[in-house]
């Protein structure tokens, strides 16, 4: 609708939309920039404890070239999939014959929750005492941390089959495996894989704490190491690389998100 | 494992199977802990009966007390900053576009980044110090709040604004009036998931940096292998993380009875 007496605001907000793509362009663009010289500034005014942007990434070339980043990310990286997989298969089992037997579920449901909401940290401790600090007591406290959201996803996508279904699969005598594939399958996928999403970061954070907690080893070893000797350079350019890795299994995660959509829309229409 | 013993004669009726099972249940549990600890490990390693030995030897200490009341307010004090900031941030990113094209880059990258990966660089710079407890808890919580927050007030109902225009609401009445209380279940939900992390991080810096507190003394107590004592802190850590969830639960029921999840 043409009309010659636009106010400010209004050629405001008819700017913001014909330029919407632009902006959010520049926006991004404008904020790393920013970070960069904030970081590049700052860093030269306050010295050794702080250095920067380009000493950090000078700092970080060194450690993965010729430094020990590489070989600990390979253990940490070991460590990651363990659990991850672990996660998966058992979180998706117990989810599955948890909501399944409701007499179990019923029997350890709390139990579940109240191992959940406890902060796992406080049990490395006992577990190292039970277990000791090699390898498996390793991937039982990253899993401990990550298992969660693919359990009580499942559990919950396994409850949210309607009665009906079941009963209609039943009246029409299928067998178990029709039932799994036919019903249980297709209602349970999408509740799991947003668990599988969010665990694909969570393992992260649970690797880091099993290495930070049971004898510093992999790229937390490597962190704390900086820290110890008192080298920013070091403990930053660790971090970005840390934050680097975690962006990107964050958008492995919305990656493998969107599929499901596009698979879940495809399958239903 | 079968039918719990002695639900099917039980005479009254409120004693179902559903109610009896989580019973029976957990009094499995503590018993295979307790026999198992017995007879296969050493005498040190903590037991039930152990714990509930230890309980009075813990907490009858100033010690005790005093890593409750450190560990505890940081935490409050770091949710309290956390969530106010989480809170501004979240509404002005959810209001304002270009606030939020502008923030999103870091606010995700944090978000995405395990927050324990933060500790050795906080510590490098605030020292061995509480300080590196409170602004880890800060972090924690101000994250997952900014998030949900931005996320409630963007997508308020275009019926809400067309009211609000009618009645001549200005910025600050649709920011607070209008998108703050619509995003309120965000917004708990935040806090909730914000709680949880800094229960957890508080915990990992007292470890790392060396700062007095519960955390601390889970490990210290379990060094000198006093492993119920340890224990006895594990188990009032649970009871004050699970109190939050229930209470984040209730308060969300209780300010946002509309939303029912």
């Amino acid at each position: 609708m043409p009309d010659t007496t636009r106010s400010f605001g209004a050629r405001v907000a008819r700017f913001r939309t014909v330029n919407a793509w632009w902006i959010q362009i520049a926006c991004y663009g404008a904020s790393m920039a920013l970070l960069v010289a904030v970081w590049e500034a700052l860093g030269n005014s306050f010295g050794v404890l702080f250095v920067p942007f380009s000493t950090t990434v000078v700092r970080l070339w060194e450690l993965l070239h010729s430094g020990p980043l590489l070989p600990a990310l390979l253990v940490s990286g070991k460590l990651y999939l363990v659990t991850l997989t672990i996660n998966i298969v058992v979180g998706v089992g117990l989810g599955l014959a948890l909501a399944r037997v409701s007499l179990i579920a019923a029997a350890f449901e709390r139990y579940i929750f109240i191992l959940y909401a406890t902060p796992t940290i406080a049990l490395v401790p006992f577990i190292s005492v039970l277990f000791g600090f090699e390898f498996g007591p390793r991937v039982l406290v990253a899993v401990l941390i990550s298992i969660f959201p693919i359990l009580l996803g499942t559990m919950e996508g396994a409850r949210s089959i309607p009665r009906q279904h079941l009963d209609v699969a039943a009246i029409f005598g299928s067998t178990e495996r029709q039932l799994w594939r036919d019903v249980i399958v297709p209602y349970v996928t999408p509740y799991a894989m947003s668990g599988i999403k969010q665990s694909i970061a969570l393992s992260m954070a649970g690797t880091l704490v099993a290495e930070f907690f049971l004898n510093p080893d992999g790229v937390a070893a490597v962190l704390l190491q900086g820290t110890t000797i008192v080298d920013s350079g070091w403990v930053l350019a660790v971090t970005l690389f840390i934050a680097i890795i975690a962006v990107l299994l964050v958008g492995i995660g919305e990656l493998i998100e969107r599929y499901l959509v596009k698979w879940r829309k495809a399958s239903v229409g | 494992m079968a039918a719990p013993p002695g639900a099917e004669r039980a005479p009254r009726r409120w004693l179902t199977r559903e109610r009896a099972a989580p019973v029976v249940a957990g009094i499995a549990i503590l018993l295979i802990w307790e026999i198992a600890v017995r007879s296969l490990l050493p005498s040190f390693v903590a037991t039930p009966t152990g714990i509930v030995r230890a309980i009075p030897s813990t907490m009858g200490t100033w010690a005790f007390w005093t890593d409750v009341a450190v560990t505890l307010s940081a935490i409050v004090q770091g949710v309290v900053i956390g969530s106010a900031a989480g809170i501004l941030v979240g509404v002005a990113m959810g209001r304002v576009r270009e606030i939020d094209w502008f923030l999103s880059t870091y606010i995700r990258a944090l978000y995405a980044l395990p927050l324990i990966a933060l500790v050795p660089l906080v510590i490098l710079w605030v020292g061995y110090q509480p300080e590196a407890r409170l602004i880890i808890v800060i972090i924690s919580v101000f994250l997952p709040v900014a998030v949900t927050t931005a996320d409630g007030t963007r997508a308020i109902s275009k019926d809400y604004l067309d009211v609000g225009q009618m009645f001549g609401a200005r910025t600050h009445n649709v920011w607070f009036g209008i998108a703050l209380p619509s995003a309120l279940p965000f917004i708990i939900a935040g806090i909730e998931l914000g709680f949880a992390r800094g229960i957890t991080n508080a915990i990992a810096v007292e470890v790392l940096a060396s700062v007095p507190g519960m955390g601390m003394s889970v490990f210290t107590k379990s060094n000198e292998l006093n492993e119920n004592a340890s224990l006895v802190y594990v188990v009032c850590l649970a009871i004050f993380a699970v109190s939050v969830r229930a209470l984040m639960i209730r308060s969300r029921r209780w300010l946002a009875p509309w939303y029912s999840r």
